[in-house]
């Protein structure tokens, strides 16, 4: 980590540290457990599901159907476990480094409340599945080795943020969703009430250092706008996770996985959750567009 | 070059508009032909070529390493045994 060759960001965050302050609950007590959830109930919005929309969904029996809303669940709680580890890892080094002097009070509100998202979410997932997904398998190598010590620090809130706004789509959704049991409701909407607050963070930090990449070497913006593209793709992937079709007793789950990814249906999915990002990248001056072939 | 190699070596090409061809010794990570944000879709590739799971806390990153290495690993190991 090369923090010190960064300049100071600074950021107006009075409202959202009183926000943090205000809306703070108790997470250990605000949920009601119940012993079993109802496996006649999907656990998912089945339009959220990665076969949705496609021939390969309705190929399935009704009970497979229900087996990939729950497993599909436990891959997605498990992904945000997952993505709380990782941003939390570097959040927690950088908190008390000069350059993020001006908003560590907030960075501390932000490590407390993911300490806590991760916590409820691996309740769910051990109570009611049994298990987490472990981690997808990751190469030591550094992928923006690359590029500069303040594109690197850009790239790392980059992803917390698209990690972020790409999981706040599935809990907006699903969290009015009347058809989820209550406690896998309740999750989602107690989520996205408090990402709300990091994503709002995230692109303003992700707004400072981009310009912080821009005023060094203009020419590194479409690098970065490589790698952001590359990441969000990379994520919409994870949540096609092949061990969930193989519990939900889905035959063929790489094969399966590798056309649903490529499904026209499923990458007009992909775009619809990618939409708000995208947006964001391009009004920040990081769109996709440039990308050069 | 066997099937399973030509489709390696289809995937690494498809990502990478840098590469015309890739010599079976060259290194796929340091030339970031293979980056972090590829290997997951590149190790569910090798599963399915191969009809055998890999356990991502089992990898050697040596084992991934050159096309070379990739073809001796998954694949004359398997023809062989």
């Amino acid at each position: 980590m090369a923090v010190r060759e960064i300049e100071p960001v600074v950021l107006d965050l009075d409202r959202l540290e009183q926000m943090a302050e205000s809306g703070y609950y108790n997470p250990y007590t605000i949920f009601d457990w119940p012993e079993s959830i109802d496996a006649d109930k999907p656990w998912m919005s089945e339009s959220l599901t990665t076969l949705a929309g496609t021939e390969m969904w309705d190929e399935l029996t009704r009970d497979q159907q229900l087996a990939l809303t729950r497993y599909e669940t436990i891959n997605f709680f498990s992904l945000n476990i997952h993505g709380i580890r990782e941003l939390m890892s570097e959040v927690m080094l950088r908190i008390h480094e000069r350059t993020y002097a001006g908003v560590s009070e907030f960075l501390h509100h932000f490590i407390g409340e993911e300490n806590e998202h991760m916590w409820f979410f691996a309740q769910f997932c051990l109570r009611y599945g049994g298990k987490l997904y472990p981690a997808q398998p990751s190469l030591k190598a550094d992928s923006v080795a690359h590029l500069s010590p303040v594109a690197r620090e850009l790239v790392v809130f980059a992803r917390i943020l698209i990690f972020e706004e790409i999981v706040d789509y599935y809990n907006a959704h699903m969290a009015t969703d009347q058809t989820l049991p209550v406690i896998a409701r309740e999750i989602n909407r107690v989520h996205h009430q408090d990402e709300s607050r990091h994503v709002a963070f995230g692109r303003m930090v992700f707004t400072d250092l981009l310009a912080q990449v821009a005023k060094r070497d203009p020419d590194e913006v479409p690098v970065v706008a490589e790698y952001l593209e590359n990441y969000l793709q990379y994520s919409i992937g994870t949540l096609y996770n092949p061990a969930a079709y193989r519990d939900a007793g889905i035959p063929d789950a790489l094969g399966l996985r590798r056309r649903a990814l490529a499904h026209p249906v499923r990458v007009e999915a992909h775009d619809q959750v990618l939409k708000r990002t995208r947006k964001f990248l391009s009004k920040a001056g990081v769109s996709r567009d440039l990308i050069k072939p | 070059m066997t099937e399973p190699m030509q489709s390696v070596q289809e995937f690494i090409l498809g990502r990478n508009s840098k590469f015309d061809r890739l010599d079976g010794d060259l290194d796929l990570i340091d030339s970031r032909a293979i980056n972090s944000l590829a290997f997951v879709e590149f190790i569910f590739l090798l599963e399915e070529l191969t009809g055998e799971p890999i356990d991502p806390e089992e990898l050697d990153l040596d084992d991934f390493r050159t096309l070379n290495a990739i073809e001796a690993r998954f694949f004359k190991q398997k023809a062989a045994s």
